[in-house]
């Protein structure tokens, strides 16, 4: 049969008739099928190794959670995109909220990218669980009371305790101290809190440089020679990416380690690049939430170290970590959530107040979600060590530091609440 | 400073590719910077194999730079994709070479995975030399003496030489280099294949001294315009002198200011387009 003019417009009328009654359609029908996760992973440039530590982080968790037969009987399905710049992630972030009609979304470690997603969350009502991107200026400014966005911890924690630590180890051994770290806010955020705790902490330290290079620089010899000129006692950096183990081989191949004190609060995320050969023992070190060989390590994160390593023939990081928990909170939340509404699968909106407060095990032991929609965690620094069986340093002893302890309570700010502490 | 003509002499070897490629195919080629990119990637892997099979380590030197070579292999390839476009506008070419580099990331995805990768230990294999309190690490030197050493090469192959006479005439005016009977296509894929070469032995020199990630290349992409800009657009003398002068004023500006680190090079930048359009160097075309 020939299409005529007047069956066309029959067809489109059905058409779009079909498409208005499904639109109509309360998302009751999305509780029966598989339950559809949305990731926001970095895949190109400095982050795409966080974000794919991130990604195996929940590979390991939805492995596990569908083995034990889902979240109240629906297996999880991933649905991945990419983060990349802020524009383009939003969209990607509504387009799994409204065309992929996920139940939620985790993810995200660039706080541009997290800060431009926030409003969006609160806009479509979607649940959003971050893994990272939460420094301080924008997260305080931007991002108040979100209620459809859980956050991360401080990126400035790690700052925060490797200060403690140096205070802790160098207390009258150190007279003037330098700082390198990216130009951005994470970096200036960072030197600026370390500066603001050896103040309080009374280490009557005097910063004799700081330098500023832009992140993703692999060249810092003549960094590396300014800083020697300076000849501080102490170099105080935050580096987290390659840029951490080049630093150390070209400080070390410029003799600097020799006379230097080194802080790094967090180069163990590319722990295994920080290599015997250039990497000197002694210096403080930080491995922000996760810390692969912990002395009391549960059976879980050893079951996790063991699956990292036989698959990806590398040690895990700490953005798994972030991502672990992400999931493992999200369903814990869900079954607390229906267990209160008689069994059936629970609105956003009690999702959102079980996940307030809620506490579960991660790979690296407890972790939380304050009222306030903060992660609750422990961090694991320690000066570095080559007497270990890998080519790398590790940390010993390790220390443990709660949250509660090195991250800003709820509802102040960073620098009001490090000057109320008490001496 | 030593630490400035350090990073001139990759720099240079960067800038240097660009430039050769631009006089003479006027192609503005933004896939430089994953050459060097690669360089870095395939010098790490090849090294890293070399002293496997039980190579000694005082050769990874030779080792990086043939790895360089080696991969300059995919010159042509690329170039014959390229030449699809010889005629087009500019903006044809810059949104080729830059697809080029995307690809060119994602194959280093696929091979390298997103971790960065390096070379452990060689770095100090040379030693270090103390002048003073200064430690400057000897394959710094060596990095140094290879970059002037190879713009000795290209400038005495560009001038001194049947082939670099050839690349001048076609550069000058490449419908009458072929009328008189030169094999254009044969001579650009030669031409850059060179320019390749000198992108993948910088990333390939370079890497000892740091780790390979897949931004470097277009980190590198953005100072090599500074140095281009600089030194003026399609001149070898332009790339060396640019290249100084933007690894050196980092330098200083590192050691004197450090907030001037990035704004230095672009006020310089902006002032020989203000002053000097066409570059310090711009006369002399390739």
């Amino acid at each position: 049969m020939a299409t005529t003019r007047r069956t066309f417009l029959r067809l489109l009328g059905g058409a779009s008739g079909a498409l208005a009654a499904r639109l109509d359609v309360p998302p009751a029908f999305a509780q029966t099928g598989p339950v559809k996760i949305g990731v926001l992973a970095a895949k190109a440039g400095v982050t795409a190794p966080v974000g794919e530590s991130g990604l195996r982080g929940t590979q390991f968790a939805v492995d596990r959670i569908n083995a034990a037969g889902g979240i109240l009987g629906r297996r999880i399905e991933l649905v991945v995109e990419e983060e990349s710049n802020p524009k383009d992630t939003v969209e990607r972030f509504r387009k799994l909220g409204l065309q992929s009609r996920v139940d939620v979304i985790t993810g995200v470690v660039s706080t541009g990218v997290g800060l431009a997603i926030g409003p969006v969350a609160e806009e479509l009502k979607t649940l959003w669980l971050a893994w990272d991107a939460t420094t301080q200026k924008g997260v305080e400014e931007t991002m108040p009371k979100p209620r459809y966005s859980f956050r991360s911890v401080d990126n400035e924690a790690e700052a925060v305790m490797a200060s403690i630590l140096t205070a802790k180890h160098l207390k009258g051994k150190i007279k003037t101290v330098a700082g390198i770290n990216n130009d951005y806010s994470y970096g200036r955020d960072n030197w600026a809190a370390f500066l603001a705790i050896m103040k309080k902490l009374e280490m009557g330290v005097t910063p004799v440089v700081d330098l500023w290079p832009k992140l993703g620089e692999t060249n810092f010899t003549s960094h590396v020679a300014a800083l020697g000129q300076a000849r501080p006692d102490l170099i105080f950096c935050s580096f987290w990416s390659a840029d951490a183990p080049i630093l150390m081989k070209q400080a070390h191949a410029a003799g600097l380690t020799a006379t230097t004190k080194f802080v790094m609060t967090t180069a163990g995320g590319v722990h295994e690049s920080l290599k015997k050969a250039f990497t000197p023992e002694g210096m403080i070190l930080g491995y922000n939430s996760m810390y692969f060989e912990a002395p009391n390590a549960s059976p879980l994160l050893r079951e996790f170290v063991r699956w990292h390593q036989e698959r990806f023939k590398e040690w895990p990081n700490y953005e798994s970590d972030h991502a672990y928990f992400t999931l493992a909170a999200y369903r814990a939340a869900v079954e607390k959530a229906a267990r209160a509404a008689g069994g059936k699968w629970p609105s956003t909106d009690q999702i959102i107040e079980a996940l307030e407060g809620i506490e579960v095990e991660s790979l690296s032991g407890k972790r939380s979600y304050r009222a306030d929609h903060v992660m609750e965690c422990s961090f694991f620094q320690g000066l570095s060590t080559h007497r270990n069986k890998h080519d790398f340093v590790t940390i010993d002893p390790v220390e443990v530091m709660s949250t509660r302890q090195i991250q800003k309570p709820s509802g102040t700010g960073l620098y009001e609440w490090i000057n109320s502490w008490k001496a | 400073m030593l630490g400035g003509v350090f990073h001139a002499a990759v720099l240079f070897l960067a800038a240097a590719g660009l430039q050769l490629v631009f006089g003479v195919q006027k192609i503005l080629n933004l896939a430089c910077g994953s050459f060097y990119a690669l360089g870095a990637y395939f010098g790490v892997s090849l090294v890293t194999w070399a002293l496997g099979a039980g190579a000694p380590p005082s050769l990874f030197l030779g080792i990086l730079i043939l790895s360089g070579v080696l991969l300059a292999a995919i010159g042509p390839p690329v170039e014959r994709l390229l030449r699809t476009i010889y005629d087009r506008d500019e903006s044809f070419q810059l949104l080729l070479t830059f697809a080029l580099v995307l690809m060119f990331e994602d194959v280093i995805r696929f091979f390298w995975g997103t971790a960065p990768h390096q070379l452990g230990s060689v770095y100090l294999i040379y030693g270090q030399l103390k002048v003073g309190a200064l430690t400057i690490p000897v394959y710094n030197l060596v990095v140094i003496a290879a970059g002037a050493t190879i713009a000795a090469a290209v400038g005495w192959l560009l001038t001194r030489t049947r082939f670099g006479r050839l690349v001048r005439a076609a550069a000058e005016n490449p419908r009458m280099a072929e009328a008189l009977g030169i094999d254009l296509p044969r001579l650009y894929s030669r031409v850059f294949t060179l320019g390749v070469a000198l992108g993948t032995v910088g990333g390939a020199l370079v890497i000892p001294a740091t780790a390979a990630m897949n931004e470097m290349g277009i980190e590198l992409i953005v100072e090599a315009f500074a140095v281009v800009v600089i030194g003026g657009l399609g001149s070898m003398r332009g790339a060396f002198a640019g290249a100084l002068i933007v690894g050196v004023l980092k330098a200083v500006a590192i050691a004197i200011y450090p907030e001037l680190e990035m704004l230095g090079i672009y006020v310089i930048v902006i002032a020989v387009l203000v002053l000097r359009p066409a570059g310090l160097f711009a006369r002399a075309a390739a």
